[in-house]
């Protein structure tokens, strides 16, 4: 039971998704109440700035400086995963707005942005639950909203086929997950993540039912971060999906499943670590290897991301197989990396879906001549997804490779680099369609100011992450501490 | 597992077979024991009184489906103001505050849609 | 009645589930089949609450009713958009994304 008089800490917990509900409520009283030019013209800069505010503000105010606490009931925990994870989804949501605006049939739609920041809210939640019935319910929150937007194009097949596969896989991911819970309920007694690891010891649950459940609950967590067996979304959704939702479902979505399977394996399934490092382990390995392998044959450059992107999946899993503070630490500096480097992708992607009006690799063909700049930042980005220095993707894979090794999984690390070769081959091709000189093509007159400015921020960031480490490495380093105190 | 226990799922057991044993006698005997004279007028199908028209699956307009659905979030919510209903004699003010609250977001949804022009028929 | 029918029949009602949306073609169906996976893990919490005397499990299971309807109205109203282009709603005829 909640206090009646709310002390400050409270608050303070929330205010990332106090500042999000707000948000989202002011863009659906636009969405009412304006004209339509208006809102083409200033939604998404209102959710811009809306959420830079909120990370300005959640920096001032919010950040966790005592001891990890459980607030609200045990409900939430105010923690360093939480922040950075908070300030992860903000920076994704507030590009994703930017790329959106522009796109002709997004920009005026209040309910387009709406969505979006309802889903960052659901990330935030996921992120600092610390309750299974929050848990489900943060995870709920997260997931409708992309369902709808994954089918917005609702006159565009593809798209509600986009859309129904993702419910359809969704819901029996979370119906799993939800089962996995309630015997762990069962076993434990008790809702609180952090009460369970003991009340499971305590209780001397039997081991075979324990590994039942957190298969279960791995199949739900599997399902969000697109790890391979449970991928089988990933494609489609990622093909069918308005491309901008594409880079905000593979990056932001993507992290908060790490989040809560980082807080999750850690925190509660403590006493069983060699088992589920080894899980994990085979789960990378299978992510990687069918990754790349489809990756390699695609002709759709959205496909051939989301291939890429159940690869990455793969390699953040080795750090989180590492079973350790440098692996946690690999992997969410590898989900800062993927944010800014998966969205530049997915932003160019737009862009020349804009102009051309296809997806393509043979849209991507001379995209140099069509616009240098363009063309710059794609070879920023997939080198930084190959993994290539001084790129961001470079030291995310270090970070994460190294763990391995430091946990005496040298297996993992040999398969790891042994991708990123083959992986490297393919973003070389697409490289090469951008740069080979093209006859014929037309330079693209105007890239829109909204574009630039998120472009160039992805690109900063790329750059940055990869080159000025300090900053983001004691960020990770933060979040994995935390991780283990309970 | 205890005798009476044993005893008390005897009794289901026995009262499942009678249930379904009741309606099958009937069924049988009234196809033994009716005269069978059928004609097309008998064998038509019975909707009130009136003659059919058309066939039986015809497609619905898909206004229903989209009220269906904005009635089945509605209704399906109120399932959490049911525990609050039955224990709210003894709730402190925040809990009422707290319904009020969750009242508001749903008049808010309704608004939206109505505003929206969901709720046309047209 | 021991706690072991109640996970029984919910296991039970799991794999049902489970064999429904592997093996079903209509979406409908398989949605059918969804609330049942759902209501296996409500039934398993209701049980799991009643055997250790906290509520937490009953409360849980109010929050999952109210997000499965959430989850099955928006499949419900994708399918009506896909039934008005397509005039089909036949799983495996959903192929435009392929590759």
């Amino acid at each position: 039971m909640v206090a009646s008089t709310l002390p400050v800490e409270y608050i303070r917990a929330l205010l990332p998704e106090i500042g999000l509900l707000v948000l989202a409520g002011l863009v659906l009283g636009l969405d009412l109440f304006s004209s339509e030019v208006s809102r083409q013209r200033w939604l998404g800069w209102v959710v811009a700035a809306g959420s830079l505010g909120i990370a300005g503000l959640s920096l001032a105010f919010a950040y966790p400086v005592a001891s990890p606490r459980l607030l609200w009931g045990g409900a939430l925990r105010l923690d360093e995963v939480g922040f950075v994870f908070r300030m992860l989804f903000l920076a994704g949501v507030g590009l994703t707005a930017l790329f959106a605006m522009q796109v002709k049939d997004l920009a005026g739609k209040g309910e387009f942005f709406a969505l979006l920041l309802f889903s960052a809210l659901g990330f935030s939640l996921m992120a600092s639950a610390a309750d299974m019935v929050m848990l489900f319910l943060a995870i709920e929150t997260a997931s409708i909203p992309l369902y709808v937007l994954a089918g917005f194009y609702l006159r565009d097949i593809r798209s509600a086929e986009a859309g129904l596969k993702y419910v359809l896989f969704g819901a029996v991911a979370s119906a799993t997950l939800l089962y996995g819970l309630s015997l762990l309920y069962g076993m434990g007694g008790t809702t609180r993540l952090y009460d369970l690891e003991a009340a499971l010891r305590q209780a001397q649950a039997p081991l075979e039912m324990v590994a039942v459940a957190l298969f279960l609950v791995l199949v739900g967590f599997g399902f969000k971060v697109a790890a391979v067996p449970f991928h089988f979304w990933a494609p489609d959704v990622y093909e069918g999906a308005p491309t901008p939702v594409t880079g905000y479902l593979s990056t932001a979505s993507k992290a908060a499943g790490f989040a809560v399977l980082l807080r999750f394996l850690i925190g509660v399934f403590a006493e069983q670590t060699a088992f589920w490092t080894l899980l994990i382990g085979i789960l990378a390995t299978a992510s990687m290897l069918v990754g790349n392998y489809l990756a390699l044959v695609q002709s759709n450059a959205k496909r051939l991301l989301a291939y890429s992107s159940i690869a990455q999946a793969g390699y953040i899993l080795i750090g989180v197989a590492a079973g350790t503070p440098l692996g946690a630490t690999g992997a969410v500096y590898y989900l800062i990396a993927y944010l800014v480097t998966n969205l530049a992708a997915f932003g160019i992607l737009t862009v020349v879906e804009q102009v051309l009006g296809s997806s393509d690799l043979k849209a991507l063909e001379g995209l140099q001549q069509r616009s240098a700049p363009l063309a710059l930042a794609m070879l920023a980005a997939l080198l930084s997804l190959g993994g290539i220095p001084p790129f961001a993707g470079f030291i995310a894979k270090l970070l994460v490779f190294g763990s391995a090794v430091e946990a005496g999984q040298i297996w993992l690390a040999f398969v790891g680099v042994f991708n990123s070769i083959i992986a490297l081959y393919y973003y070389l091709v697409v490289l090469r369609t951008i740069y080979r000189f093209t006859p014929g093509v037309e330079p693209i007159s105007e890239i829109k100011p909204a574009w630039r400015l998120a472009l160039g921020i992805c690109v900063v960031g790329i750059v940055l992450i990869g080159v000025w480490i300090a900053p983001w490495y004691s960020w990770a380093g933060s979040v994995a501490r935390v991780l283990w105190v309970y | 597992m205890g005798h009476e226990m044993l005893n008390a799922w005897l009794y289901i057991g026995l009262f499942t077979l009678v249930a379904a044993a009741l309606p099958a006698i009937a069924i049988f005997l009234a196809g033994l024991l009716s005269p069978r004279k059928p004609n097309p007028i008998k064998d038509a199908t019975y909707e009130c009184g009136v003659e059919t028209v058309g066939p039986a699956w015809t497609q619905l307009r898909v206004q229903y489906y989209l009220f269906a659905l904005a009635f089945l979030i509605f209704d399906v919510e109120s399932v959490l103001l049911f525990p609050w209903a039955v224990a709210y004699q003894q709730l402190p003010l925040f809990a009422i505050v707290e319904a009020i609250i969750f009242l508001a977001i749903l008049v808010g949804g309704l608004f939206y849609a109505w505003r929206k022009g969901a709720l046309n028929w047209q | 009645m021991p706690l072991m029918y109640y996970l029984g029949l919910s296991a039970f009602m799991f794999t049902i589930g489970i064999l429904g949306v592997l093996l079903r073609r209509n979406p409908l169906v398989v949605f059918m089949a969804l609330e049942l996976m759902f209501n296996a893990a409500n039934l398993a919490f209701v049980a799991f609450a009643a055997f250790h005397k906290v509520l937490d499990g009953e409360i849980f299971v109010f929050f999952v009713i109210t997000t499965a309807a959430a989850e099955v109205a928006i499949g419900l109203a994708l399918i009506i958009a896909i039934f008005r282009t397509k005039h089909s709603v036949d799983i495996d005829q959903m192929s435009e994304l392929k590759g």
